[in-house]
């Protein structure tokens, strides 16, 4: 692996070490674009003819440059495919990368910063959702531009809380609202045994850092690793504690239901009725209420947060977003720059919203026809975007950054489990958890300095 | 008569082995929301052919299959000319160091596919066989297993056999090709099906060397049916169906071969 840290963009500085200006990292103004890039994606089905439609939408806007768009597998085949052509030096100019792949992009010193060309052309972001931005920076500059971005929210059934004698428009909203409607909304059969749960999450530690993140608590040291590389996470806090203590209970008290680390089956058992409530992202907002189709109404509610309602709790994006790669020659830098430009234009963006389900970043695309009819179409859809938007911004609602991102959502995924299964307390889960992380972070610096 | 609680057992045995088959098949036939009933269904209500429709509008489905069907076959003849070459100058031909030579050959197995990648990678982008079928078939055309497995069936046939051809004036290629190839059919069968269905599944390799659409093989294709955000199973078994299907036409048709071939050498005779 190589590893070539910028000293403008590298780790180990204290806040603030790099210039105020990244313009001297992007290539010159007068760079005439290249004729040709490539784009690697991972997005899909129905999101690839979306990114295809794109695509061809810059190729036929203007005459200078051709971006060919090429699928390369779900986001962890991606990212293995581009260390293999990182060592071959055969890269794209323009690659997407998870959410969980931030640091390790940054570190690896392979990627121009997005602030770079921003600054350079003093382009503006005012109209952007600070939320998704914030997401992406590290030390307050954005490092790749965010590109398919959703949140996680509460879908509920309306039909089972009109039945449980409930508010069909009031969904809960706190740890114990979600688990007092729980426990109304647990049916069983005549023979005793439980035919609709309450509430029903995947163990999915993206559900963990979103919760973590409503009660206001960091998931790691040095400001989520915004500020500074992180050293150590924090998931025995009390907050994290708490969310644990919680989840659990409901397991034991027999009205939330456990369908393990199986995001597809938390939502197939909702589909199926077989659970009332849960937490997921907003992106499979459109395949619920098409899978469902009529057969019951679906509701949408803020994601649950602590009893006291932390004033500086909210909720982190998720997705994914776009890196240029530095190993590519300056035109070619240039040509994937005047592509993201034409991305982020706000009739793209509602485009793209209403071939996908994915957010809008700019905010003027909300104005535009697609997202329009999209919004009446899926008014729950609503809740999201306010929800992202009434979220304080600070460290704890940037969501962490980690160079081992995805081994510690694989490690609170196993924490989780063993305190749902009742192999170990709340306590020695997370101490063990921490340990086991701590040690790979440490190992993670070592090799990235 | 007397065979029936036989054929009652076998029949429930093998249901239960093709269970996830037949549910494969039968998902592939059933609508999204049919799927998420609960508690789920086995057999579709109205069966409808639309996710079928589905997998060819998403992604080209029939140059997929064609593709990897090249690659497979290319695969599997490349196989079977170099491992039962290498095999009976393991088990014909007496040289100096013969043990030595196969032993050390025998020992490529042990190196994880995995560490090949990134120099195989690089070496067929050097030779500029990317996004080709050479690039995706020359690099498993040469098979420590299958060279195993064809040298314990050639050493099944009895050194007589070898002494009396060489004594009628046979060569080396005559004998091999006249007796020990129309004698070794099962075990060659056996070489080529593993071969075939290894090729055919292959997911990371195709995906790490090809980037134009046109190029790819079946299991990218899979791949490419699974929605990030909300898996529609009735299409990905779709998907499953119609790469599966030709696969298990070749097992049924190999099975016999496949099934004496494989227990060649187990027992002595």
């Amino acid at each position: 692996m190589v590893v070539l840290v910028a000293a403008a963009c590298g780790g180990g500085g204290p806040v603030g070490a790099g210039p105020s200006d990244l313009s001297a990292q992007a290539p010159g103004k007068d760079v005439k674009p290249a004729a040709k890039i490539t784009w690697w994606h991972a997005m899909s089905g129905v999101n690839n003819d979306a990114v295809n439609r794109i695509v061809d939408g810059f190729n036929k806007s203007q005459t200078n440059i051709k971006v060919e768009a090429i699928f390369q597998g779900n986001y962890d085949d991606l990212l293995a495919k581009l260390n293999t052509a990182i060592a071959s030096n055969s890269a794209p100019a323009l690659v997407q990368v998870y959410d969980i792949g931030q640091a390790y992009m940054r570190d690896g010193g392979q990627i121009v910063p997005m602030q770079a060309f921003i600054d350079r052309d003093k382009f503006d972001t005012k109209d952007f959702e600070p939320a998704v931005l914030n997401y992406y920076k590290f030390q307050d500059k954005l490092q790749s531009m965010p590109f398919n971005s959703s949140s996680a929210i509460l879908y509920y059934n309306k039909d089972a809380f009109k039945e449980a004698g409930l508010d069909p428009e009031k969904p809960p909203a706190t740890f114990t609202e979600v688990a007092d409607a729980a426990k109304k909304l647990t049916k069983k059969d005549a023979g005793g045994q439980v035919s609709r749960y309450g509430f029903g999450p995947s163990i999915y530690g993206w559900l963990f850092e979103q919760l973590l993140a409503t009660s206001g608590a960091p998931y790691a040291d040095k400001g989520n690793g915004r500020d500074d590389r992180a050293t150590k996470v924090l998931w025995n806090s009390d907050a994290a504690k708490k969310i644990l203590s919680w989840w659990k209970a409901g397991v034991d008290g027999g009205y939330f239901y456990n369908p393990g680390i199986d995001n597809d089956g938390a939502a197939n058992a909702f589909n199926a009725q077989k659970t009332a409530m849960y937490i997921e992202s907003t992106a499979r907002l459109r395949g619920h209420i098409n899978t469902v189709a009529g057969k019951f109404q679906i509701g949408t509610g803020l994601y649950p947060r602590p009893d006291d309602k932390p004033k500086d709790g909210g909720n982190i994006i998720g997705g994914a977003s776009l890196y240029i790669m530095k190993s590519r020659p300056a035109d070619e830098q240039q040509a994937a720059w005047e592509f993201v430009k034409y991305v982020l234009s706000p009739a793209v963006q509602a485009q793209w919203q209403s071939d996908t389900g994915y957010y809008p970043i700019v905010k003027a695309a909300y104005n535009e026809g697609p997202s329009k009819e999209w919004a009446s179409k899926y008014p729950q859809f609503l809740t999201a975007v306010n929800e992202i938007r009434d979220s304080p911004q600070n460290r704890a609602t940037n969501g962490a950054v980690l160079g081992v991102m995805p081994q510690a959502r694989q490690r609170t995924q196993k924490m989780i489990e063993v305190v749902l299964l009742g192999q170990a307390t709340v306590d020695a889960a997370a101490d063990a958890a921490v340990n086991d992380i701590n040690a790979q972070i440490d190992k993670y610096n070592k090799a990235n300095p | 008569m007397r065979h029936l609680p036989n054929y009652v057992v076998l029949v429930i045995v093998a249901l239960l082995v093709a269970f996830p088959l037949l549910l494969a098949l039968s998902y592939s036939l059933m609508s999204e929301s049919e799927i998420a009933t609960f508690p789920p269904p086995v057999l579709p209500q109205a069966p409808s052919l639309d996710n079928y429709a589905t997998v060819f509008s998403t992604i080209p489905i029939g140059r997929y299959l064609l593709n990897s069907f090249v690659v497979a076959g290319a695969v599997v003849a490349g196989q079977i000319v170099t491992a039962s070459l290498a095999a009976y100058a393991f088990s014909f031909l007496t040289y100096p160091g013969r043990t030595l030579l196969f032993f050390a050959f025998l020992s490529t197995l042990m190196i994880p596919w995995e560490a090949t990648i990134i120099p195989n990678y690089i070496t067929i982008r050097s030779i500029g066989w990317l996004d080709t079928y050479q690039g995706l078939a020359v690099p498993f055309m040469a098979t420590a297993f299958g060279t195993f497995l064809l040298r314990q069936g050639f050493l099944q046939i009895p050194k007589e056999l070898h002494d009396a051809a060489r004594i009628d004036g046979a060569s080396s290629f005559r004998f091999f090709r006249s007796i020990v190839v129309p004698l070794s059919r099962p075990a060659l069968a056996t070489v080529a099906i593993y071969a075939f269905l290894s090729t055919y599944n292959q997911y990371f390799w195709p995906l790490l060397i090809t980037n134009q659409p046109l190029m790819r093989t079946t299991q990218v294709g899979i791949a490419q049916l699974r929605f990030e955000e909300t898996l529609r199973w009735g299409l990905v078994m779709a998907g499953v169906v119609m790469v599966a299907a030709p696969t298990l036409a070749l097992l049924i048709v190999g099975q016999r071969q496949l099934i004496r071939g494989l227990t060649s050498g187990a027992v002595k005779g």
